[in-house]
């Protein structure tokens, strides 16, 4: 594929604006539709869009790769976090009448999005890799 | 052309059998647990979002199993696209 100067323009100036989107839908989880797998798919379209910008650019795959890995444990732990609380796993940590109760979604929310957009952005990154070659 | 017309024939009756299985599911369905989510959601797990709610506090269990698959693949991919004195 050849190098255009237009589309290497409009993805630098669509960039922020999909990384934030991809953000907004991720915290907004539990209010509107969407949610962290949606919002890690938005992030991962994001990154997708800088191999349009610099055609040599290569993404550090061990760097993408150990993210994923440790957000699954933080996941994990957040997830098990209950059976301290209250005696049973996989559930909120925090009680039914607290206030608090959106935080665990959102914190929940958060890491499964940036551990989907890892995910996505290294297959991606494998992809075009192995068409290049 | 016998092919085509067997293939002809499986959609025909495929869509003959989805169509009928529908209506029964809607005459015979019940609501007890849509219900349910949608008085309680809220109160349990302080989401506004049905699904959210569904799948980060009911079923946390599941959704944890379904981010590991994507894990799973990510490494399966990379372990088959690169050759065997690349391997991370």
């Amino acid at each position: 594929m050849k190098p255009s100067h237009i589309l290497a323009s409009v993805c630098r100036v669509l960039f922020p604006f999909i990384l934030i989107f991809g953000f907004y839908i991720i915290i907004h989880g539990h209010l509107s539709p969407g949610g962290g797998f949606q919002g890690g798919a938005i992030l991962a379209t994001a990154f997708l869009t800088t191999y349009f910008m610099n055609f040599k650019k290569i993404t550090d795959l061990n760097f993408l790769i150990k993210i994923e890995k440790i957000f699954f444990l933080i996941i994990l732990l957040i997830a098990m976090f209950s059976l301290i609380t209250k005696g049973e796993v996989f559930t909120s940590f925090l009680s039914t009448n607290s206030e608090l109760k959106p935080i665990f979604l959102i914190t929940l929310n958060f890491f499964i999005g940036i551990k989907v957009a890892s995910g996505l952005i290294s297959i991606i990154a494998t992809f075009i890799e192995e068409g290049r070659n | 052309m016998i092919k085509k017309i067997l293939s002809i024939l499986m959609l025909i009756s495929l869509l003959i059998v989805f169509s009928l299985a529908s209506f029964e599911a809607l005459e015979n369905s019940n609501s007890f647990s849509k219900d349910f989510y949608i008085e309680n959601t809220y109160k349990h797990t302080g989401s506004k979002n049905l699904v959210t709610g569904i799948y980060l506090d009911y079923r946390l269990f599941d959704s944890i199993f379904e981010a590991s698959i994507l894990l799973v693949s990510v490494t399966g991919i990379i372990f088959m696209s690169k050759r065997d004195d690349e391997v991370l």
